[in-house]
């Protein structure tokens, strides 16, 4: 029975620069940037009136996340302006997401016997500092349009004048409650999101590992399944981190540009 | 029972229980798409995109379960 390679959830420590320990899954980012760079670069060489295939392609992804931004915040001005930050992040994963089944860059392993690169979204560091930026981004930008109405969405200390007759107080008590339970569900929100990214990268490197860690023979063949999946995975899962930004963005401003109709 | 047996165990136990539900609800997701596609085939697509982030969401609780059980064996 052949070795089965030990996995673990931090990463491994490359060099230290000053204060900062330079880990694999750092290597592993600076690498999908300049892919990421290196692209963007040849697509725009290329790119004219007359499209290339590449530019073709990518500018296919650009119009369906577009169209999905246009239907989430209503306005093609809005979807404008947050576009960029979106596409960002959901090309940032559609290539990082990747990493652990690309043959080649996961084997490179430095002198003392550690992977040089590790995908980069198998650290619990990438998806809670996205996560945080895109919560703190939909509630800072929340106060910033309406700051009494965004936190009246919580505190729901408005209801209380409503009360016409006596029926009417069991409802508003009710309604108050459930705004302060959307405050539970904003901080679940950090954790669903990022574990979700988190756990789906992470486990689809673990089962490749221990598939073709468990013997000689089940190296080859044994693990292209789980390859395939683990791809589709990657796919979906930076689609709907993408999807799950825009509808946290979107539902906190709509939340305050519009008069509440109850 | 010995430390490094309880962790096994408790490791198997919580990834066991905890797909249940979401194998469940991906089940239900998966069959009411395709009843859909089925009936309206012009609105496959927008239908499967529509899946494919439900069935994401279901499985959040299969993710977290299995979260839990990587920290019991690695972490602990």
């Amino acid at each position: 029975m052949a070795e089965i390679p030990t996995i673990k959830l931090a990463p491994d420590v490359i060099t230290d620069i000053g204060p900062f320990a330079i880990t694999n899954a750092h290597m592993g980012t600076f690498l999908v940037s300049i892919i990421i760079i290196l692209a963007a670069l040849y697509i725009r060489k290329g790119a004219g009136v007359k499209p290339t295939k590449a530019q073709v392609a990518f500018e296919m992804l650009m119009d369906f996340i577009m169209q999905k931004m246009v239907i989430a915040f209503g306005d093609k001005k809005t979807a404008k302006k947050f576009f960029p930050l979106i596409f960002t992040i959901f090309l940032f994963l559609l290539v990082a997401n990747q990493f652990a089944y690309l043959p080649l860059v996961e084997s490179i392993v430095t002198e003392d016997g550690i992977k040089l690169f590790r995908t980069p979204a198998s650290h619990y560091s990438l998806p809670i500092a996205y996560t945080i930026f895109i919560v703190f981004l939909s509630h800072i930008l929340a106060l910033f349009i309406h700051p009494i109405r965004h936190i009246g969405n919580f505190i729901k200390i408005d209801q209380l004048w409503k009360i016409r007759k006596l029926s009417d107080i069991p409802m508003a008590f009710l309604n108050i409650f459930l705004g302060l339970l959307d405050i539970i569900g904003e901080v679940a929100k950090l954790a669903s999101l990022s574990t979700r990214l988190f756990g789906n990268v992470f486990a689809g490197g673990v089962i490749i590992i221990i598939i073709s860690g468990i013997s000689t023979y089940t190296q080859f063949l044994a693990p292209i399944p789980f390859l395939i999946l683990g791809t589709l995975a990657g796919f979906v899962q930076a689609f709907v981190f993408a999807m799950l930004s825009i509808l946290y963005i979107s539902s906190a401003l709509n939340a305050v540009r519009k008069p509440q109709s109850i | 029972m010995e430390v490094e047996a309880a962790k096994l165990l408790a490791a198997g136990l919580c990834m066991g229980i905890g797909a249940v539900g979401s194998g469940i609800g991906e089940g239900i997701v998966g069959g009411r798409a395709l009843e859909a596609m089925a009936r309206n085939p012009k609105v496959s697509d927008k239908i499967f995109t529509n899946m494919i982030i439900a069935i994401a969401l279901a499985e959040s609780t299969a993710i977290y379960a299995l979260v839990i059980s990587l920290i019991i064996l690695f972490v602990f």
